[in-house]
């Protein structure tokens, strides 16, 4: 290489690795997304989200169909993908949600993983995977490129990089400033007390339901743009990177969940120049998700919810 | 308040239920989109238009079905092949029942299924066996049993032992077909990716061309599903460097991705593209930008699927769109109307009784059969494998449309099986010559 900037990593050159940077980041900005609106799911209720992947991988089979079989707007369609996210969790929220409230977090997280269930199987009956056929989403903005530090990046990548660090930084300032926000808190810290003092909680719970479900459609959208196919079963287990991300945050940061979901997805897109390697990089998720939660252990944080009002 | 809440609940799971049903229903309808039928198509069996009713004959069938690879087409195709022939006389009067099941990569599964269909089921035959592994899996089974197989096959069991005959070349000549255009069309470098499961068998292939022509080949075996396509492609191309050579080897459940990413990633006119079959047909043309015209080299098995290359193309497309319409006109529905056609054939030559041994019989029987739909005609024959398919054709894309590049020509005999099976055709005359 002539370039000054020419060195090698573990005997991989780095101009060779840095188009893998770029795709783990934005990869990383989507688990990130999605990271946080568990996150402050889980905070504001003691519920881990399981079905997110397949809530998002839903609502852009509907966004799918919209663009290949109507003559609707395209923005319509991601708006629907979007929306769909936050109405399926709401739903789900408003409707089990007190009938959980009293169990503990494990037994939460399973009915999520019922949902999550139920929507791989309507989507395995309706859209069998195959068919000898692929579905794309593609997003107008894979269409824009940009040449940076002499490695080609889309808008989409670029837009799923931004809006994570942006809706981190929102969903921050939201929770401090706001009295929605200061009531998020208080659930979090202390459901019963809060309960108490008068804090509407299932007016609360139902803003969290809702704001989290349109992170997990807006990664619904931007997944199937990044992975260039829209395979509803791996974006169902694509949820299993965000909750990597979600426990390096050990389930309270969300800046931290912010650098978690990125360095989970450079984790998993940098390891595949190296061939001895690459074939386990699926795995970087569960690894790192193992590690934190080790450190977790190590820490003895308390992650059981605690009964609510 | 309880029942104002179950009566949400039932709302928003009918709600949720249908908006999911309704936006899944795009698979489908997208798939049933097909080219309608040319005039002069040929018939189904005895082609009488009267409806069998007789005792049925029992055929069957095994395909596989995993996640990014379907291949359950083909079963389905050569269904509606026999629904056809079972509207015009059936065999002689009897309808053929065909008895279709899924397997999931796994041989005891396949073990099972065969051992069903033969004791339990009964079948007199065997055909439209598709897999990664049922070949290498089942047939010292079907040889134990006196089966020969009408199928299309995938791993190298398939077309080194005596249990099937194939309709297609499989992965492995047919990116034998594609890379050895890509060598004729200037590569200097070949990455070639396939499904990990079938790697060394259908990429071993290609990279003996690739080697013969002194060109470095790099394989990069492909976990499926394949979930970041554009991390690999970057390899590839990588390795293959400008005007370098990448030959994917995917069914359109996967190949697609790879081509998005590349049209992503704006490699699409950087390097020379090669794949087999399975991409060779304008459902998939239609899907990509103008920008891969005149940069691929796609090795096709079989005739360009267009009703108006002759009689049995313009039947297929009759058929799928009356037996079949959620099938996409492409190269597996090829495979299965040809095993349909091959098997109906064999049953049709039995004077006498049909039974499994008179049917296996009459499938060892097949020679010279002719169809628009392959470069020269299929055999069985007693021998002890078969590759009746080693002439292929290299297509390209064109203005969404699927243009031949190279006509019927002999992919090069990589193996010794390819040379000597070319021996035996001359030796018995069983493709007419």
């Amino acid at each position: 290489m002539t370039s000054s900037l020419a060195f090698s990593v573990f005997g991989v050159d780095w101009q060779f690795l840095k188009p893998f940077i770029v795709i783990g980041l934005a990869f990383g900005g989507v688990y990130a997304l999605s990271g946080v609106g568990l996150v402050v799911l889980y905070r504001a209720t003691g519920v881990l989200n399981v079905a997110f992947g397949a809530i998002g991988a839903a609502g852009a089979l509907i966004a799918y169909y919209i663009v290949n079989h109507t003559g609707w707007p395209h923005w319509l369609a991601y708006t629907i993908c979007v929306l769909f996210g936050g109405v399926t969790n709401l739903a789900y929220g408003m409707i089990f949600g007190p009938a959980f409230s009293r169990r503990d977090a494990l037994v939460k997280m399973m009915g999520t993983l019922g949902l999550a269930l139920i929507l791989l199987g309507l989507m395995a009956w309706r859209a069998p995977a195959g068919g000898a056929f692929a579905r794309f989403l593609p997003l107008g903005t894979s269409q824009t490129h940009y040449t940076i530090l002499k490695t080609s990046v889309s808008l989409t990548q670029v837009i799923a990089i931004c809006l994570a660090i942006a809706i981190t930084a929102a969903v921050s300032v939201f929770l401090r400033v706001t009295r929605l926000g200061t009531a998020m808190r208080a659930l979090a810290n202390d459901r019963e007390a809060s309960a108490m003092l008068g804090v509407p909680v299932r007016q609360v719970e139902a803003a969290a339901w809702f704001g989290s479900g349109l992170a997990c459609g807006a990664s619904g959208l931007l997944l199937p743009d990044l992975l260039t196919s829209l395979d509803y079963s791996a974006l169902t287990f694509l949820v299993i990177s965000s909750l990597a991300a979600a426990l390096i945050g050990r389930l309270r940061s969300l800046w931290v969940t912010l650098v978690g979901g990125l360095l989970v997805g450079v984790a998993q897109s940098i390891l595949s120049p190296y061939t001895n390697v690459s074939a386990y990089r699926s795995s970087a998720p569960f690894v790192l998700a193992i590690v934190a939660l080790l450190y977790l252990s190590r820490r003895r944080v308390v992650t059981i919810s605690r009964a609510t009002t | 308040m309880k029942v104002s809440r179950l009566v949400i609940a039932l709302t928003l799971s009918v709600a949720l239920v249908a908006s999911v049903s309704f936006a899944a229903s795009a698979a489908s309808s997208k798939a049933a989109k097909v080219g309608s039928a040319a005039a002069g198509a040929g018939k189904c069996g005895l082609g009488n238009g009267k409806k069998a009713t007789g005792a049925p004959i029992k055929i069957g069938g095994i395909d596989m079905l995993i996640p990014g690879v379907d291949f359950t087409t083909i079963g389905k195709t050569a269904k509606a092949y026999f629904d056809c022939v079972n509207d015009n006389g059936g065999i002689n009067g009897r309808p053929i029942k065909y008895i279709l099941y899924n397997e999931q990569l796994n041989p005891a599964q396949e073990a099972a299924l065969a051992r069903k269909l033969i004791t339990s089921d009964k079948v007199v035959g065997i055909v439209g066996n598709t897999s990664f592994a049922e070949c290498g899996t089942n047939w010292k089974y079907y040889k134990s049993k006196g089966y020969v197989v009408i199928g299309a096959g995938v791993q190298a069991e398939c077309y080194s032992t005596p249990s099937f005959a194939e309709v297609n070349s499989g992965p492995r000549y047919s990116n034998v077909g594609a890379a050895q255009a890509l060598v004729k069309a200037g590569i200097k470098k070949l990455a070639i990716a396939s499904p990990d499961t079938i790697s060394a068998y259908a990429d071993g292939g290609p990279a003996l061309v690739a080697k013969k022509a002194g060109i470095p080949v790099k394989i990069f075996p492909t976990h499926l599903p394949v979930t970041d396509a554009t991390s690999q492609l970057i390899q590839m191309y990588q390795f293959a460097g400008d005007g370098g050579g990448i030959l994917i080897d995917f069914t359109p459940d996967t190949a697609p991705a790879f081509m998005k990413a590349a049209e992503a990633q704006g490699i699409v006119d950087k390097v020379k593209w090669g794949s087999s079959t399975p991409i060779a047909n304008t459902f998939m043309s239609g899907q990509f930008s103008p920008e891969f015209d005149g940069h691929l080299w796609i090795d096709n098995e079989f005739s360009n699927v267009d009703p108006k290359v002759g009689p049995d193309s313009a039947l297929m497309f009759k058929i799928l769109q009356k037996y079949a319409p959620k099938i996409a006109p492409q190269a597996f529905a090829q495979m299965g109307f040809l095993d349909g056609k091959f098997a109906t054939n064999a049953l049709l030559s039995i004077k006498g009784a049909i039974t499994a041994k008179s049917y296996n019989a009459a499938v060892v029987a097949l020679k010279n059969q002719k169809s628009d739909i392959l470069c020269k005609p299929f055999y069985v024959g007693k021998l002890p494998y078969h590759i009746p398919n080693n002439t292929n054709i290299i297509v390209d894309y064109k203005d969404k449309n699927v243009v031949v590049k190279n006509g019927c020509t002999d992919f090069q005999a990589v193996d010794k099986s390819i040379a000597q099976t070319r021996v035996w055709e001359k030796q018995y005359h069983l493709n007419g010559k």
